[in-house]
């Protein structure tokens, strides 16, 4: 019983005292907490077509990028025809991750993969977005470069829009893009949680000039409520990451949170790339009347890592069941990668995106459960090393391709496509 | 200007005379030769009840899987309504198979050694010996009491039968485990009265059936192997054993499990299982929020009277209670802690007051889409003042209620109650629920309500209040409520409507539970070793012991008689 | 241990034929030229089964009624609350105008009604009936054949599980409440598949049968020093245990072979909720479950509830129960009727046509089981907003084995509800003379609808 008391007795000073006792790294306390739980994040694009998801609009004016002619691109490749029409069967390589068309990765010079090798094929064409308006945040400060946003902001540096924009599993109106909806139902089944802590120094949390907003990770699972969304007002505790934390100087004005400084951070982005490093980064953030907080979070990311986690990711199913080639996201990261960390001079290894995200009202608690978060502070000196992380595809992905172990014949340059005359068992699976 | 004891006799009053009573015929005069035993009441056990059993005697890794028949609650309890069930053919069946797997799992390879306390000469043949000492030694634990030879011998011919058909002496025994398991004296108390010796004419409750009202009261199970003993030598009749046991009991932990299972009678918490809201106008209701909200209520009542012993009343005022994950969204407090449970204690601010205003009473007493004023008032007199309330008049003229064009459930209500045939009922069921109205169908706090604010006021005749906190000072103020908590405990001891007879014994309880502190485990213990507790109340038409068997069927009753 | 009787000749003596259900060679030979009966003349065996839901149907004092229709006899037109039985309206009789004789006993609210059709006598409390429900007469009348004598069913999600059936009028019987509890029950352990090729009498059963004998041979000396009230109570833990015991003999004879019965697969858990397109779908899963229990001869007798008298139906997203509708809302002035609860009354009966056409849809004999069956079918209140037991909703549903000449109206003024229930009882084959006592004693069936 004696524990009981002393439970109650801890439970009782903590909410008197908000603020004190165990945080790690002693800070001011804020004297205003707003909390969320992001309950939707997708890459910020802008859809300009009034129906559907693929229609044409003002962005993509064919609208979205159509399936490729896996035949005509086989060919191209150097394939014959009839070697073309084999591989393109579905009765032959099946949609299986094993098979899965493996062969399809070696269409480079001299039957490079070009998964791994994109250049060893000439650039496929990307068509990218040719409209003028872009969700998303002015990274560099400067008006002239960049979109407009659609309530008229000039500036929006989203060159990861521009480059990827007309691609199937980015297009779409808010939260109906494949893509979108893949990662975030895998995410609201409770793969993941990123919260938001904002704190601030003023009397009003609308209107304040010393605002910080952090962003962390909890081990918490997100609970969906009886209509399908996910339930406000469940608490979290941040769980200390020594890569997924994000801490932005900002001031509110009228209840919409912009940063004042840029800040480089790192978060879990909802696509296979999983590390979404951020240089230069900034917020544009509204808390709304209904307690609920939305908008972007931007800035510069590497470009190269985008290719290679949907690579990773299978990339002969990826290519299928998103209607792209591969290559040809390589090289349109590539030409509109629009920023340097070393400099301008330097190779521009980062691509300017924003990140699209829409929060609940959330309970956060400090990492050791003992009280409601209180200031915006970096918990990653106590950060756990990292240990290995778990690979974004549950199965063996080699260059690209789901090697068949069984196979008699492995998919690869020196493949032989067609089997020989009927009766014989030689040949790829 | 009514006496304060005949207010609180009133309000007994009306609880103990709401439904007409069976007459009960005096403790009959034996005639002249041996009087015979007599057997006062049979309550079919609980599910909870069941499943303690079975784990106290068999071990809690004894797995139960079963549809227990449903429960039937009379003036406001179950326990009343125990003496009143039967066991339907269905629920036979379900018995039987529980019953049979339960066997099973008690004679399986592994278990044998540990529950049979003996071997027999071979493993595939009958053997009466060992038979017999397994028989007696369950026997005795599931019907409460030591079998007789006649049933002894019954389960041994049964075990033999099995074994010598199955040439297995275990399944042998599994089918005479079945058969007590399944036996209406294990499914049912039998309480039996012998003729005192004490007192010439006059009947005393058996010894084991003294000790059955005593471990199912303070720890909802059979009489464990101390109590049986003490049944057995006859000393459970003596004040200086019972009080030995009272004090046993109520110290054990496992005295929680017989307040559990009182109060999730009494708060009707059985309820929490069923309950349905509408998942679009609360999205935040789950089975998970269902089942906390019922261990929230049991486990402040839990703590609040049986560890810390406060003051019964305080559960109408005092916020400290314990939340969970999903509890504590519902409320929109924050979960600060790393375990499931954590204690909480909610700030004025919210409004909550006590076990009115926790989730289960608020979602209990509502309906699927919003919230339920008129059942809430009804609950709270029916459940803390054991006032019942009367059926609506058949002939209420419904025709004249029109739809109200009021913005709050509160003003919907109040246009009905112009309409004279609606006013008398509402007027006195609905102001408890009106001082509710800050929470909606799901328990959660709303002080709007299309677009106007909620008012919370209330007159509850002559007493006006405001809000849950109102509500909650005027029950802790209101002497008719502690004195409910002594006539439920009471009738949920007894398994009892309590009667006008009960009036003054009541009274008197309640003078002691008053003077002590209201504390809850004194007053069971007050009640226990009372007389009245073991007051023997001879039912109607008893038969005596009679060599002639009833009719081998259940007579068709020819309609229009009347039961009772 | 033995029955003094074997399976069989019981069933001659009820029956005055041979199998219990048939199989398609014994058809062929055994049959007359309709396909309808036996050769001999001997009618194929009916089942009978209650169907209630609660709320009743619109017909206001002022003249709107949303359900009796204006023609009498064959051929009644269909009104709007009765939509959903279009497709089978020939197989059912509507019978308009009965109402409760109370004697002056009060109209317990949502009670007395079907208290009163099921046990014929209004009753005195609002939780128990003065007398069985006449179901139980019928089981024991047709029922003790079968596996089950008697299924009760609650599809309404109730807060406690709904059962209008009694043997005592005090304590009802545990309904199943979801598709695979009643799967489970059904065809689940225990289950024996009338057409496997394969059927050996189980030796276990045997053994179970030696275990309630032990239970039986204490009844005398439990039974005695019993009181009254009690002694009728361990009266029916008794006869739950000689059901039992039923069950076990059957399990020891071969079962007949079952054309129509073909053994569904389980069904999935399904979220509970009280919703009226949620009970809907509740009841039609249940019925087809039924349809094919009945076919394959597990039961002859059911009770199905669809919502309870006081139901807490509603429709999704409203925050208002169907009840509340019933009480609040307004009669139109124009229409002369309440129009969102004539809604709702269509939305309910809607379950009520599903639960016909899962029955029609399982072919058996020259027919279909619900051909095979009789289904009375009625609710708590005729004109819920005032909880009126006048013109209480009734319908018989079904074949009855050719008895009933189905798809009749049949209008009363101010007769009582339990001349319906005795015309049932007589249509299944139920020694029955007369039924209900006080003002609603009788003994005049509806001879309209007898054959």
């Amino acid at each position: 019983m004696k524990w009981h008391l002393i439970a109650t007795a801890v439970a009782a000073i903590t909410i008197a005292f908000p603020g004190s006792a165990t945080s790690q790294q002693p800070s001011p306390s804020a004297k205003w907490t707003k909390t969320y739980v992001i309950e939707w994040n997708e890459p910020a694009m802008y859809y300009g077509a009034k129906t559907g998801v693929i229609d044409p609009g003002t962005d993509c004016p064919i609208g979205t990028n159509p399936s490729p002619d896996w035949i005509k691109v086989l060919v191209d490749a150097g394939y014959t025809l009839e070697e073309a029409k084999w591989l393109r069967n579905p009765a032959n390589p099946t949609r299986s991750p094993v098979h899965g068309q493996n062969q399809m990765a070696f269409r480079g010079k001299d039957r490079a993969n070009v998964y791994v090798n994109p250049t060893s094929t000439p650039d496929p064409g990307l068509v990218g977005v040719s409209g003028s308006l872009a969700e998303g945040l002015n990274l560099d400060g400067d008006e002239n470069t960049g979109f407009t946003s659609p309530t008229g902001e000039k500036g929006i540096d989203n060159n990861f829009y521009k480059a990827l924009g007309c691609w199937k599993t980015y297009r779409g109106p808010h939260r109906l893009s494949s893509g979108a909806l893949n990662f975030n139902d895998a995410m609201r089944d409770g793969s993941w949680t990123t919260v938001i802590v904002v704190s601030g120094e003023g009397a009003d949390p609308m209107n304040d000039n010393h605002v910080k907003v952090g962003f962390y990770v909890s081990n918490d699972k997100m609970v969906k409520d009886g209509s399908g969304n996910i339930a406000r007002d469940y608490t979290f505790r941040i769980a200390p990451h020594a890569k997924y934390e994000g801490i932005l100087p900002a001031r509110t004005s009228n209840g919409v949170i912009l940063s004042t400084a840029p800040a480089d951070i790192m978060l879990r982005d909802p696509g296979y790339t999983r590390n979404l490093e951020l240089l230069r980064a900034r917020v544009n953030l509204e808390m709304k009347p209904d307690g609920s907080l939305t908008g972007y979070v931007g800035g510069y990311r590497p470009w190269e890592a985008v290719y290679k986690g949907w690579v990773n990711a299978r990339g002969t199913v990826i290519e299928v069941l998103t209607w792209v080639q591969l290559p040809a996201v390589y090289y349109a990261l590539r030409r509109n990668a629009d920023y340097s960390p070393t400099g301008p001079g330097g190779e521009k290894t980062h691509i300017s995106f924003a990140l699209r995200i829409d929060a609940l009202p959330a309970f956060v608690m400090t990492p050791d459960a003992s009280q409601e978060v209180a200031s915006v502070e970096s918990y990653k000196a106590i950060a756990p090393k990292e240990t290995a992380t778990t690979t974004a595809v549950p199965f063996l992905v080699v260059d690209g391709i789901v090697p068949d172990r069984n196979a008699k014949v492995q998919a690869g340059p020196n493949a032989v496509i067609l089997p020989p005359a009927a009766g014989s068992t030689k040949g790829p699976q | 200007m009514l006496t304060k004891k005949a207010r609180w006799v009133c309000g007994v009053c009306i609880g103990a005379l709401a439904f007409a009573a069976t007459p009960h015929a005096q403790t009959p005069e034996p005639t002249s030769g041996k009087a015979m035993p007599i057997k006062v009441a049979v309550l079919r056990i609980t599910e909870t009840q069941y499943r303690h059993t079975i784990a106290d005697v068999f071990g809690p890794e004894i797995k139960i899987n079963a549809r227990f028949e449903p429960e039937k609650r009379v003036e406001r309890l179950l326990a009343i309504g125990s003496a009143q069930l039967s066991v339907t053919s269905s629920g036979f069946e379900q018995y039987f198979a529980v019953a049979s797997s339960i066997s099973d799992q008690v004679l399986d390879e592994k278990q044998r050694t540990a529950s049979v306390p003996c071997k027999p000469p071979s493993p595939t043949q009958a053997d009466d010996a060992c038979a017999r000492q397994f028989i007696e030694r369950y026997g005795e634990r599931l019907l409460r009491r030591p079998l007789t030879e006649s049933e002894t011998l019954a389960r041994l011919k049964t075990a033999s039968t099995g074994a010598k058909q199955s040439g297995d002496f275990y399944a042998g025994l599994k089918l005479a485990l079945t058969s007590l398991l399944v036996a209406p004296e294990f499914l049912f108390r039998v309480e039996t009265a012998e003729p005192d010796p004490a007192n010439r004419g006059q009947y005393r409750l058996d010894a084991y059936t003294k000790a059955a009202r005593l471990s199912f009261l303070f720890w909802d199970s059979a009489p464990d192997q101390e109590l049986l003993a003490a049944a057995r030598s006859g000393v459970i009749h003596t004040k200086a054993s019972l009080n030995q046991q009272l004090t046993r009991l109520t110290s054990s932990p496992r005295f929680e499990d017989g307040a559990r299972a009182f109060f999730t009678d009494m708060l009707q918490l059985d309820g929490m299982e069923n309950v349905i809201k509408d998942p679009t106008i609360y999205p935040k209701f789950n089975q998970s929020v269902s089942y906390s909200a019922k261990e929230q209520t049991l486990k402040t009542t839990i703590d609040l009277l049986v560890h810390k012993t406060r003051d019964y009343r305080d559960l109408f005022t005092s916020n400290d209670t314990f939340i969970n994950r999903p509890l504590a969204a519902v409320y929109r407090v924050p979960f600060v802690s790393s375990s499931d449970w954590a204690p909480y204690t909610f700030p004025q601010s919210s409004e909550r007051s006590g076990i009115l205003t926790q989730v289960s009473f608020l979602s209990l007493f509502a309906h699927p889409g919003s919230s339920s004023p008129t059942k809430r008032g009804i609950g709270v007199y029916e459940i803390f003042m054991c006032l019942p309330t009367p059926n609506p008049p058949a002939d209420v003229d419904f025709s004249r209620v029109q739809d109200s064009s009021k913005g709050t459930v509160r003003g919907r209500l109040l246009d009905h109650m112009n309409n004279p045939g609606c006013a008398g009922c509402h007027m006195r069921s609905d102001p408890p629920g009106l001082a509710l109205e800050h929470f909606d169908g799901l328990g959660q706090l709303r002080t709007m309500e299309n677009g106007t604010m909620i008012d919370v006021s209330a007159d509850i005749y002559g007493v006006k209040l405001n809000g849950a906190q109102g509500l909650g000072k005027f029950l802790h103020d209101d002497p008719r409520v502690p004195a409910c908590l002594v006539r439920n405990v009471y009738a949920y001891a007894v398994g009892r409507k309590t009667e006008k007879q009960d009036v003054d014994y009541l009274f008197d309880q309640a003078k002691a539970f008053a003077s002590n502190g209201y504390r809850l485990p004194d007053l069971m213990v007050q009640i226990a070793s009372s007389p009245e507790f073991f007051r023997v109340v001879v039912p109607s038409g008893v038969q005596r012991a009679s060599s002639t068997p009833a009719a081998a069927t259940a007579p068709l009753q020819k309609p229009g008689g009347v039961f009772q | 241990m033995s029955l003094p009787f074997n399976r069989r000749s019981f069933l001659r003596g009820m029956l005055n034929g041979t199998a219990v259900c048939v199989a398609l060679p014994v058809l062929n030979r055994f049959l007359n030229v309709n396909g309808s009966a036996f050769a001999d003349g001997a009618k194929l065996p009916v089942r009978f089964g209650t169907y209630f839901w609660g709320l009743g149907l619109t017909d206001t004092p002022t003249g709107g009624t949303r359900w009796v229709p204006s023609k009498t006899g064959y051929g009644y037109e269909i009104m709007p609350e009765l939509e959903s039985l279009k497709p089978i309206k020939d197989k059912v009789s509507v019978f308009s105008g009965f109402r409760v004789i109370g004697d002056g006993r009060p109209n317990l609210v949502h009670w007395s009604g079907h208290a009163s059709i099921l046990s014929g006598v209004a009753p005195a409390a609002p939780d128990r009936f003065d007398g069985p429900s006449f179901d139980s007469k019928v089981a024991d009348a047709i029922g003790g054949a079968t596996r089950f004598k008697v299924l009760d069913i609650d599809a309404s999600a109730s807060r406690q599980p709904v059962s209008y059936s009694t043997r005592t009028g005090a304590t009802f019987a545990m309904p199943e409440t979801t598709p695979l509890v009643l799967y489970t029950r059904l065809f689940g352990a225990g289950f024996q598949d009338p057409n496997s090729g394969d059927w050996k009498p189980d030796p276990s059963v045997m053994l179970r049968q030696s275990v309630l004998s032990a239970v039986k041979d204490q009844r005398e000396a439990l039974m005695a020093g019993v009181g009254k009230a009690d002694q009728v109570r361990l009266d029916q833990y008794f006869t739950s245990v000689r059901e039992m015991e039923n069950q076990l003999a059957i399990q020891l004879q071969r079962p007949e072979h079952c054309a129509a019965c073909v053994v569904p697969t389980a069904p999935r858990e399904t979220p509970r909720s009280a919703t009226v397109d949620a009970v809907r779908a509740n009841t039609k899963a249940l019925a087809k479950l039924l349809a094919m229990g009945l076919a394959c001869n597990q039961t002859r007798v059911f009770n199905f509830v669809h919502t309870a008298g006081i139901s807490e139906t509603y429709l999704a997203g409203e925050s208002k129960i169907y009840h509340q509708i019933t009480h609040d809302e307004p009669i139109d002035a124009t229409l002369g009727y309440q129009p969102e609860t004539s809604r709702l009354a269509g939305l309910v009966m809607q379950a009520f046509g599903d639960f016909l056409i899962e029955l029609d849809a399982v072919k058996e004999g020259a027919g279909t089981v619900l051909d095979n069956s009789l289904i009375m079918a009625f609710s708590d209140t005729g004109y819920a907003k005032i909880h009126s037991i006048e013109n209480i909703p009734m319908f018989l549903a079904g074949g009855a084995g050719g008895r009933h000449k189905a798809g009749q109206h049949i209008h009363t003024t101010g007769e009582s509800v339990t001349r319906v229930s005795l015309t049932a009882q007589q249509l299944v084959g139920a020694p029955v003379g007369e039924f209900g006592s006080g003002s609603m004693k009788t003994a005049r069936p509806i001879t309209e609808v007898i054959a």
